[in-house]
């Protein structure tokens, strides 16, 4: 890979293996490079490998085999305090929200800000921003242990977006939404690689993946199978 | 925000969640603190008394006959071989007649027909006050004994020996008292953030997550431990204060004026509270590191 190639490569991966035991081949042989500013929707079954991919891509988990890199950071080598600045320039939507139950809507958002030492003002305006944006405004002082499903994973996706991240990774990220919701939530993921976010969302709701621009890669069985616009992968799936 | 202000604010907030099981901790390093410094007192007030002996804690050295100068330098150089002391002093025949002529007051009459030279010449000898040459008085005595031309040796013997077995005693419970102090001090800071972190492991495990940098989080455990340090070191120094005036009040009257107690000066003060401050820090910085790996 050229100089200028690996500037502008966000995610590679190179024969990427994961193992979990006694025998569960979550990724097999998985290759996959994706650019800077592209918006990438990760489908497959359940138990496919998406989350598994998303884990190791976040630093979550190591492969067993296989080279990951990052933003031109090799997460093989990586140093810890170097791991720990790249996953501040990293924001994940967890498909479990992770989030803080006995602290408040606010809180939970602003602690993506706070280990990057952002300002209170910028912390304030952004989680402000985020949450009228969601439609949460409402819920700002709310612990979010009082939430509603729906309303939790809004809140764990604008924690993954507060920091201005260059790499956004999403699993699931419509899975407790109606469709008037997902729109909502689109249209921040959309909004946000227009501002040269890489994202990588990991779903199976086909109602969100399809618009021009975006390309999709479906996974089986632990191995990549289509890479694709969104329009030639609905051909291929209404044909099969 | 910088790098202060989030750990100040992440550290305010985890003391407003968990300001409950971190009194526990307080009142044992609060106690600790009182017992060990109660016992440091006593120890040093028993310093002060020793400091105030002043002539009762002499030797007299009694002679079989007067020194001239040449055989007074060699008694002085004898003297210093053994330890250093504060002063010698000789006293001859006639200074001694003169001196218990004095002491009888009234009763001067009772000498009227003795020689004045019927008490011995000796010499007095002040060892320096410190622990150290009162432990070794006794041996000191023996040492004079053994030089030419002495006849006996006499000072405070029971009572000295007494005073330094009472001192080494208080030796004893000082630094049983202060090993007492760093033990449950540091078990306690260890124990508390140990609950702290089980309290806060979900948020914990986030930090890490979201990219916090290894002092982002374990600075506020380590300005825990040092709050903790801090307030129970003043509070147990105020309740020894306190402790300390009601004993004044209690015993002034009846402790004789040999016997008054102070408190610790300021710098000692500091000094004590500092040294809670950092077993604490010290503690619960440790105690983080093993805990969370970071």
């Amino acid at each position: 890979m050229s100089g200028e190639e690996k500037r502008l490569t966000m995610i590679d991966l190179a024969r990427v293996s994961k193992t979990f035991p006694p025998d569960v081949h979550a990724l097999a042989d998985v290759s996959l490079r994706i650019r800077r500013g592209e918006m990438i929707f990760l489908t497959g079954q359940s138990g496919a490998g998406k989350t598994t991919l998303l884990r190791l891509l976040s630093g979550i988990d190591r492969p067993d085999k296989g080279y990951i890199e990052i933003a031109g950071h090799d997460l093989s080598r990586i140093a810890d305090a170097e791991m720990q600045r790249l996953r501040r320039r990293i924001g994940v939507a967890y498909q479990d929200f992770k989030l803080l139950p006995d602290k408040t809507v606010a809180q939970n958002i602003a602690f993506s800000m706070e280990v990057s030492y952002r300002s209170r003002q910028f912390i304030r305006a952004q989680t402000e921003r985020l949450l009228t944006e969601l439609h949460l405004l409402d819920k700002h002082d709310t612990l979010a242990g009082r939430l509603s499903r729906g309303e939790q994973q809004r809140v764990s996706i604008a924690r993954a977006v507060a920091n201005e991240p260059e790499l956004l990774l999403a699993d699931e990220p419509t899975g407790n939404l109606d469709a008037e919701t997902a729109v909502l939530v689109m249209q921040l993921f959309r909004r946000c690689n227009e501002q040269g976010v890489t994202l990588l969302i990991a779903t199976h709701d086909q109602a969100i993946y399809d618009f021009p621009g975006s390309k999709i890669i479906r996974i089986e069985n632990g191995r990549l199978a289509i890479q694709k616009p969104p329009t030639a992968v609905r051909k291929a799936e209404a044909r099969a | 925000m910088n790098f202060l202000v989030a750990v100040f604010s992440q550290t305010w907030r985890s003391l407003a969640e968990t300001w409950r099981s971190q009194l526990l901790s307080l009142m044992t390093i609060t106690l600790s603190v009182l017992i060990f410094t109660f016992f440091y007192l006593v120890y040093s007030n028993a310093l002060q008394v020793g400091n105030r002996l002043d002539n009762d804690l002499r030797l007299i050295v009694y002679l079989d006959e007067q020194p001239n100068e040449t055989l007074q330098e060699e008694y002085r150089h004898k003297v210093e071989k053994f330890d250093k002391v504060e002063r010698i002093e000789f006293i001859s025949k006639l200074e001694a007649y003169e001196h218990f002529k004095g002491q009888l007051d009234d009763s001067q009459d009772v000498l009227k027909d003795i020689p004045k030279d019927f008490l011995p010449p000796s010499i007095e000898i002040y060892p320096r006050r410190t622990l150290d040459s009162l432990a070794k008085i006794k041996d000191f005595s023996a040492y004079l004994e053994k030089l030419p031309g002495v006849l006996k040796v006499q000072y405070g013997r029971e009572w000295v020996e007494r005073f330094n077995a009472f001192v080494r005693l208080l030796r004893v419970v000082v630094l049983l008292s202060g090993s007492l102090l760093i033990l449950t001090t540091t078990f306690m800071i260890g124990h508390s953030i140990r609950l702290t972190v089980f309290s806060r492991k979900k948020e914990l495990e986030l930090l890490r997550l979201v990219g916090a940098s290894n002092s982002y989080i374990r600075t506020p455990f380590f300005l825990e431990g040092a709050l903790l340090g801090l307030l129970g070191s003043i509070a147990g120094m105020t309740a020894l204060y306190i402790l300390f005036r009601w004993i004044q009040a209690v015993f002034a009257s009846r402790a004789s004026s040999m016997f008054t107690f102070s408190f610790f000066d300021a710098q000692t003060v500091c000094l004590i509270i500092v040294l809670s401050v950092l077993l604490c820090a010290g503690g619960s910085f440790v105690s983080i590191r093993k805990i969370l790996s970071v």
